[in-house]
């Protein structure tokens, strides 16, 4: 057929082709594009692909709603996703031969679409842009973040630097060099510690130490290094982010760490060194908390971490690793807080726990302190009760909201020494009544942050004892997994725009749960979620796709949830429901990943069905 | 009254012609939008810059497979229509001559009933260059949208004073204008707004 056209702006189809997916043809590719789609007109109502029906066209909406329905399901729940301008839908349809479920005009919509024959003759051409509709969810996000990142974050490309960019070659001495030489060694290379290998391990000595030898512990020059080398090294990889390998220094308190590859030692990585690639604020912090030695200066250092999390997430900076980073910050603060008021005898006989998001790593502004502790049978602490309650008002003053449940260290309940600890998991196992479910539940996130840990690390044996074992309670544990399915359904009806979806019940929670039900049951003692799948896959429990689907899944809820948050930071919304989002305020691709990060909850939510018998 | 007669007459005259088949009564389901630009508004003297067509399938909108022709610079191109279409020479140089761009017009809309925004204006000027160079007008059935949404408006609103202009219009029936003042933008538009009032976008409220 004839056809002439000149140039681009003539062209009257007006597609957004600056978006997912057709930013991964070329130009003449999105040409083509142009010029094979029809436009289509949908009254209010009408069926445009019903489901088993093989799909004819990619539908792209250039105004009006589309919902898309499962036909097998009850009908309350049967709604699964909800289109508007800008979306694209019906492409999966056509690679898998036919339609899975149905879609539905829900207010009228003109669309344009690309036929059938030319959508796969695109595929076949551009293999990215065929990969995109196959992808799973996990890609797709990587796909969102790199293009954040060339949409000009440039802090972003060293906060994401790998280890290998930063470390410095080990300065290894055998082990029997003496402090004069090291010192020698030492200025020679500039470097501000060394490693001494004896019998295939290694010790790092530091200038510190060689400096404490020879002033405080008057040892002569002559004496070997070995004797002042420390032997429990932090190790990462090569591969590992640079920013884990802060967050390690960070969590160990040390201010170097050895980097090992496949057993052999490669290299070093200071403190200093990675301060030369962030000489931003989260060191800083970091800083500022390790030096803090008033309540005063704690307190301020802690009232910059909002800030903190906002200038990271606006890097670009993967979300589990800002969870990182400021789990082992919070922690540090609770730390501390405990060290300035707890004596240090008591601190010996006793174990501070965090829990909730707190304990699995997976907050990221200040949430309600979650924290209870255990204390040693033979403990010897009379004034417990009034330090405890000081303990709980001094977090509150550091920003840490009180818990509106009273799981607090201030509240009795909450503490108790080891064998009362066993009594009541013990009680609550037996009950598995709703709130000795959620107690259990509480207490399976928890980490301890001060103290003595191997009174959480026996109490959590003998919860691990108790429950996994136990199906009757697992199946009670799990059915809370499933509570909360109905918030899905509200996504297609999003007439009024101040209804959003509730990501937290819809999404977060099921995900949380359900990976915290099956952790139970395979013993997993780590406790954020994302660790949680890793050892499931490890054991072969999860298909690892799946398990990183999760994962990514929940990574977008948590962030979603985060940019709500900020927004109220900020002050320009007035909301008390930061775990509600509106879905109209999201970008296309935004909405796109929801909606798959939706359709992997209700997945699980399956799977969860299926193994533990919660079909009635 | 004078068109049917005069196309009773082409007829004849053409009936064993190559263009014979264009005056068969159209049995099929489709209709083709149209639209041309020209260099002015008087129908007896301006000349065509563009014409373009689309076919209309039901509710769907063909743009994939649509007619957009440009023809060469007419003499009468002159800096005043420049201004509406943004044609100017250089654009049309490498053009259609008139000819050629009529057969294919006729080519692709065939017997088909034709649409158009006030397609009086475009029919005269299109039949005013057809005639010495084919020996007809355009036989086919033809609708002018802008009558058949007044129509339509007497018909449910009978109390509303209308507005029809192009914009208020797509306003009105809720279209999205696509590229206006060019001739397939235009074309399209009109396809939309008639799709829209068939599907009784004025009865629905």
């Amino acid at each position: 057929m004839v056809r002439r056209r000149c140039d681009g702006d003539r062209l009257m189809v007006d597609i957004d082709l600056s978006q997912l997916p057709f930013t991964l043809l070329d130009d003449i590719g999105r040409e083509r594009v142009l010029r094979g789609v029809d436009l289509i007109y949908f009254d209010s109502d009408a069926v445009i692909l019903e489901a088993g029906q093989p799909g004819e066209f990619v539908y792209i909406i250039h105004k009006g709603e589309v919902a898309e329905f499962d036909p097998h399901a009850p009908i309350s729940q049967s709604r699964i996703a909800h289109y508007t301008a800008g979306d694209l839908f019906g492409a999966i349809s056509i690679l898998d031969g036919s339609s899975r479920y149905r879609f539905k005009v829900e207010q009228e919509s003109l669309c344009y679409v690309i036929p059938r024959a030319l959508f796969l003759r695109l595929c076949d051409d551009y293999s990215t842009f065929a990969e995109f509709f196959r992808r799973g969810l996990a890609q797709k996000t990587r796909l969102l973040a790199e293009r954040r990142i060339e949409s000009g974050v440039n802090m972003a490309g060293f906060m994401l630097a790998r280890v290998s960019e930063c470390m410095r070659a080990p300065l290894i001495v055998d082990a029997a060099t003496t402090i004069a030489a090291a010192v020698s060694r030492l200025n020679e290379s500039h470097a501000d510690s060394l490693l001494v290998g004896k019998g295939g391990r290694f010790g790092v000595v530091t200038k510190t130490d060689l400096l404490n030898a020879l002033v405080m512990e008057g040892a002569t020059q002559a004496r070997p290094v070995i004797a002042i080398a420390h032997f429990e090294l932090v190790s990462t990889g090569p591969d590992q982010y640079l920013f884990e390998a802060l967050v390690q220094m960070t969590r160990h308190q040390v201010a170097r760490v050895v980097v090992v590859e496949r057993d052999r030692l490669v290299g070093v990585v200071e403190l200093t060194d990675v301060l030369s690639y962030f000489s931003s604020r989260s060191y800083m912090v970091g800083l500022e908390l390790e030096q803090a030695d008033t309540l005063e200066a704690l307190a301020r250092a802690s009232a910059r971490l909002p800030a903190l999390v906002q200038g990271m997430m606006t890097q670009g900076i993967k979300l589990r690793f800002v969870m990182d980073l400021l789990a082992a910050l919070n922690g540090r603060i609770v730390d501390k807080a405990f060290q300035f008021l707890v004596a240090p005898r008591c601190r010996a006989q006793s174990c501070l726990l965090v829990m909730g998001s707190e304990g699995r790593g997976e907050q990221i502004l200040k949430t309600d302190q979650d924290n209870a502790l255990i204390v040693a049978d033979d403990s010897d602490w009379p004034d417990r009760a009034i330090v405890m309650q000081r303990f709980t008002e001094t977090l509150h003053t550091l920003g840490y909201p009180l818990c509106p449940g009273n799981i607090m260290v201030s509240n009795p309940a909450w503490v108790d020494n080891e064998s009362g600890w066993r009594r009541k998991i013990t009680r609550w196992a037996e009950r598995r009544d709703g709130a000795s479910l959620m107690n259990l539940a509480i207490m399976l996130d928890a980490r301890g942050v001060a103290g003595d840990t191997r009174l959480l690390e026996r109490l959590r044996e003998h919860l691990f004892a108790n429950c996994s074992r136990d199906e009757l309670l697992l199946s009670y544990l799990a059915r809370a997994a499933l509570h909360f399915a109905a918030p899905l359904t509200l996504f297609g009806t999003l007439r009024k725009p101040r209804h959003g979806i509730d990501i937290k019940k819809g999404g977060i929670f099921p995900i949380v749960h359900g990976v915290r039900t099956l952790a139970l049951e395979c013993r997993i003692g780590e406790t954020s979620t994302s660790a949680r799948l890793e050892v499931l896959v490890e054991q072969g429990r999860l298909e690892s796709e799946f398990a990183a689907d999760l994962g990514e899944a929940l990574a977008l809820f948590i962030e979603l949830r985060l940019k709500q948050q900020l927004t109220h930071l900020d002050g320009r919304q007035n909301s008390e429901e930061p775990n509600l989002v509106v879905v109209q305020n999201l970008s296309s691709l935004e909405r796109d990943l929801l909606r798959q990060a939706l359709h992997i909850v209700k997945d699980f939510q399956q799977r969860l069905t299926h193994r533990f018998h919660l079909e009635y | 009254m004078i068109r049917s007669l005069r196309r009773t007459l082409d007829r004849r005259r053409q009936a064993d012609g190559r263009h014979g088949w264009l005056f068969d009564p159209y049995t099929g389901d489709e209709m083709v939008a149209i639209d041309c630009e020209t260099t002015g508004l008087d129908t007896r003297t301006a000349e065509l810059v563009s014409i373009a067509a689309v076919r209309i399938k039901g509710e769907r909108v063909l743009t994939s497979d649509s007619l957009d022709l440009r023809l060469q610079p007419p003499a009468s191109l002159r800096g005043d229509s420049i201004k509406i279409h943004r044609m100017r020479g250089v654009d049309l140089e490498d053009g259609d001559a008139l000819e050629a761009a009529l057969e294919k017009f006729l080519d692709f809309v065939g017997n088909r009933p034709l649409l158009g925004w006030c397609i009086d204006y475009d029919l005269a000027v299109l039949d005013r260059q057809l005639r010495p160079l084919f020996a007809f007008g355009l036989p086919n059935v033809c609708i002018d949208m802008a009558r058949l949404y007044l129509r339509e408006l007497h018909r449910t609103q009978p109390q509303m004073s209308p507005t029809v202009d192009f914009e208020s219009v797509a306003e009105a029936l809720n279209v999205p204008v696509m590229g206006r003042h060019t001739a397939l933008g235009d074309a399209v538009t009109t396809a939309l707004m008639y799709i829209r009032l068939k599907k009784g976008a004025l009865t629905a409220r």
